[in-house]
């Protein structure tokens, strides 16, 4: 029991903290959010060369196998740089490949992952944004040794970027043997995929996604057919997670921009840092942000243990959602006028952390799962022991 | 990071809850309580005569086990272990009403200040509880700003002549000792002329008089947080003590005060104080019902219940990384204030959510027909904000957080007219 960061744990963050304030300035911020691919290729490849994009992938496929808390802290740091990367997108997509797919698949994706060489991304959302295995409708119908795609997604990230796409399709009505999905890695350039750009808080290049009888052959198919679901949920669990510390590294850098601030903009003849209304809502903007930190940070450290963390991950991204929000609409406060105003800086904070906040989970979707584990399972509860609680005999 | 414990800490917990399960019965309680009520009524001090002989018995064992001040250092009558297991040992005993956490204790003060002589003589027995700390900060006039203290300690040879009162002394009624911060150099800036004194509570000039809170009649039942019926004021008049008594050095008590201050804010004793209602309303919404309605089936309940639990986590998470701190040999920077502010805040914000969950029922009182729970909604209402004024209020420990955390400046006074 020690929920501090190891020496090794802080290395990571100062070379990723280093490499980023070296690489991304808010200037190329600012320029990709006009850019319809969204990234500059050399940075991802000299981030591929940073060993991110391998970061928790097999050794076997050129990856380094570490622990997934090692990427939250990366992710932290592309937050906290707000570094134009899809690094979200390839690392959640990669891991999903790497957990499930034939050993082919992942001979022909993993390496060029590895090095920066492709960008992949994943489209679970559609109309109905929940994420429930029930609101996936896309249909693949199987035609021999292929299948054929047709329905459309929502809010997929970087898609005009990538070269793959990991799709959630129905192939069933669900029934008491599944949840009738399967997961399908379609080539993004495949004829039949159309796309519309998404207008985004964020200014980050979001799709929605069209599938008009795109076929995919049969070898695409990743995981069990009709059994794709489990694949799916451990997936967006960790694409949550890996978003909340994204966040929390954004936000924390916003709540230091407004902290500096105060301690040097006067007003009455001193800074306004001096006063107690300031100085209490700088105090509660930070205690936010450590507890987010350390209900993310907890979340990554049962998964890498192979335990169950799907409270764990609601937990964090409900808190994260609220208390991000909260921590940047402060900093807007405190900084006044500047705070949003185009020419100055604080605004791309603000917009990105509380668009995070919206994706991949409401703070009411997160609570209610976490109620369902409460309240509807047997077994009375224990603060510091699991939920659901592991019922003995 | 390691959020898991060892196999030995795992290991530990069952013993406890083993040990729990055969010696903590509702007869070992039963008499704590009764020997509560004695002593509120009219006890003085908490000398072993007032223990029971089955609370005595059961702190044998206890001690038996080696589980009393588990990470003091052995030559002081500790167990010389680690500090994350010490804290399970506090929580699990906590649990079921049994309190032999030091936090509040003096203890930390003692092991950071006392000498040798000190620490050989008060070490063995706070731990054992044998003997038990008023603390005599508060005073009328002194409260938040804790260094306006005025009373007075006159040195006289090689002693000290005290005059002066203490407010809210919680414990005053069944400690052995008091431990008083008192001003010895009237003449120095407020911070350095003050000096902290541990001396029994039966030398002669001190009185004690009782202050009734609003957890008196009926008594709020076990694991209330702040359920105490009794605080006190303390009164000393010409208060002869020898200078072997001083706690550090003379006028020097102030940074020893704030050394212990700061591992007495955190740990098992608040952290449990300000989740237990959590556990509580889970496990009361899981099974119960008002006459066919049920308040856990109600979408606005479950999402509340649910945003309280995840609070509850980062208490608990807070707390460990207090306890990862010290074990690390680090003091803090602003984490056990944080601490301070999160968790007692907590507590109050789940307490009040829980009453509009309930009703009418939250408001009945321990021994009241149809109390839910003992009455530990309505009595938690009264004591669970007390959790964030004692030990520094939760508007200083925000001072803290930026002052200490933030490097926030310091205000300029007024200039006078």
């Amino acid at each position: 029991m020690d929920v501090l960061l190891t020496d090794e744990e802080k290395m990571v963050v100062a070379s990723a903290r280093e490499f980023l304030e070296g690489e991304c300035s808010t200037t190329l911020v600012r320029q990709m959010e006009k850019d319809a691919r969204g990234y500059p290729a050399d940075l991802l490849k000299k981030a591929a060369d940073m060993g991110w994009t391998g970061m928790c992938l097999p050794e076997a496929f050129g990856g380094q196998a570490l622990p997934l808390i090692y990427l939250g802290l990366v992710m932290q740091e592309v937050g906290r740089a707000l570094a134009p990367l899809p690094l979200h997108c390839t690392a959640v997509a990669s891991m999903a490949i790497a957990s499930a797919a034939s050993n082919a698949l992942k001979q022909q994706i993993l390496p060029a992952v590895c090095g920066g060489d492709v960008v992949l991304t994943w489209a679970f959302s559609e109309k109905d944004p929940r994420l429930l295995p029930e609101t996936v409708q896309l249909t693949a119908q199987q035609q021999g040794d292929h299948f054929v795609l047709n329905g459309s997604k929502m809010f997929v990230d970087f898609f005009v970027a990538s070269d793959h796409c990991l799709v959630a399709a129905r192939t069933s009505q669900p029934n008491s043997l599944s949840d009738g999905i399967s997961l399908f890695l379609v080539d993004s350039k495949a004829s039949g995929i159309s796309h519309v750009a998404l207008k985004t808080l964020a200014k980050d290049q979001q799709c929605e996604v069209i599938f008009k009888d795109v076929k995919v052959s049969q070898s695409q198919l990743v995981g069990e057919l009709h059994q794709g679901w489990p694949v799916m949920a451990k997936t967006l669990d960790l694409a949550t997670v890996l978003l909340c510390t994204q966040m929390l590294g954004a936000t924390r850098m916003d709540a230091e921009m407004a902290i500096d601030h105060a301690k040097f903009r006067e007003a009455f003849g001193q800074p306004i840092g001096a006063f107690q209304s300031i100085q209490h809502t700088c105090a509660d903007m930070i205690i936010s942000i450590d507890g987010g930190e350390l209900l993310a940070y907890e979340a990554l450290w049962k998964m890498d243990n192979g335990m169950p963390a799907a409270v764990e991950v609601s937990q964090a991204k409900a808190f994260c959602n609220e208390k991000c929000i909260a921590v940047v609409r402060n900093s807007q406060s405190i900084l006044g006028g500047i705070g949003f105003m185009m020419e100055f800086d604080l605004h791309l904070w603000y917009r990105r952390v509380t668009a995070w906040a919206m994706r991949l989970g409401t703070s009411f979707e997160h609570r209610e799962r976490i109620a369902h584990a409460l309240l509807d399972l047997p077994g009375k509860v224990v603060l510091g022991q699991p939920v659901p609680v592991v019922v003995t005999t | 990071m390691d959020f898991g414990f060892s196999t030995e800490q795992q290991k530990l917990r069952q013993d406890l809850l083993a040990f729990i399960k055969d010696h903590v019965t509702e007869y070992v309680i039963a008499e704590m309580d009764a020997a509560e009520d004695e002593m509120e009524s009219s006890g003085q001090s908490r000398a072993l005569g007032h223990r029971g002989p089955l609370v005595s018995a059961l702190y044998e064992k206890i001690a038996e086990r080696g589980w009393f001040g588990y990470s003091y250092p052995k030559e002081y009558g500790g167990g010389g272990g680690d500090r994350v297991s010490q804290n399970i040992i506090e929580e699990e005993l906590l649990r079921v009403g049994i309190n032999i956490g030091l936090a509040g204790s003096g203890a930390p003060a003692i092991m950071a200040a006392g000498t040798e002589e000190q620490k050989h003589y008060y070490l063995p027995k706070l731990i054992k509880m044998e003997y038990y700390f008023a603390l005599g900060f508060t005073e009328p006039h002194a409260g938040a700003d804790l260094a306006a203290l005025r009373c007075r300690a006159v040195r006289q040879g090689d002693h000290f002549i005290i005059n002066g009162q203490k407010m809210y002394t919680t414990s005053a009624h069944y400690a052995t000792h008091i431990y008083l911060m008192a001003r010895t150099d009237p003449e120095a800036s407020r911070h350095d002329g003050i000096s902290i004194f541990i001396f029994p509570m039966d030398t002669p000039g001190l009185t004690v008089r009782p202050l009734w809170t609003i957890q008196n009649n009926p008594r709020a039942p076990r694991g209330t947080c702040y359920g105490d019926a009794r605080s006190n004021e303390v009164f000393f008049e010409d208060v002869k003590i020898h200078e072997s008594c001083l706690l550090g050095k003379e006028n020097q008590g102030w940074r020893v005060g704030s050394m212990g201050l700061n591992l007495d804010r955190v740990g098992a004793s608040r952290y449990l104080r300000s989740v237990r209602r959590d556990e509580d309303i889970v496990n009361w919404l899981k099974s119960n019902d008002f006459g066919g309605y049920s308040p856990g089936d109600n979408a606005a309940i479950r999402d509340k219940v649910a945003e309280m639990w995840i609070e509850a986590q980062v208490c608990r998470l807070m707390t460990l990384r207090s306890m990862s701190i010290v074990e690390r040999g680090g003091q803090f920077s602003y984490e056990g204030s944080a601490e301070k502010v999160w968790s007692p805040e907590h507590g109050v914000r789940t307490t009040e959510a829980i009453t509009q969950m309930l009703g009418p029922y939250a408001s009945l009182l321990n021994g009241s027909p149809f109390a839910v729970e003992k009455g530990v909604f309505a009595h938690n209402t009264m004591g669970a904000f007390q959790s964030g004024i004692n030990h520094g209020s939760v508007q200083i420990m925000r001072d803290q957080v930026a002052k200490r955390g933030l490097e926030m400046p310091s205000q300029r006074r007024a200039k006078k007219a």
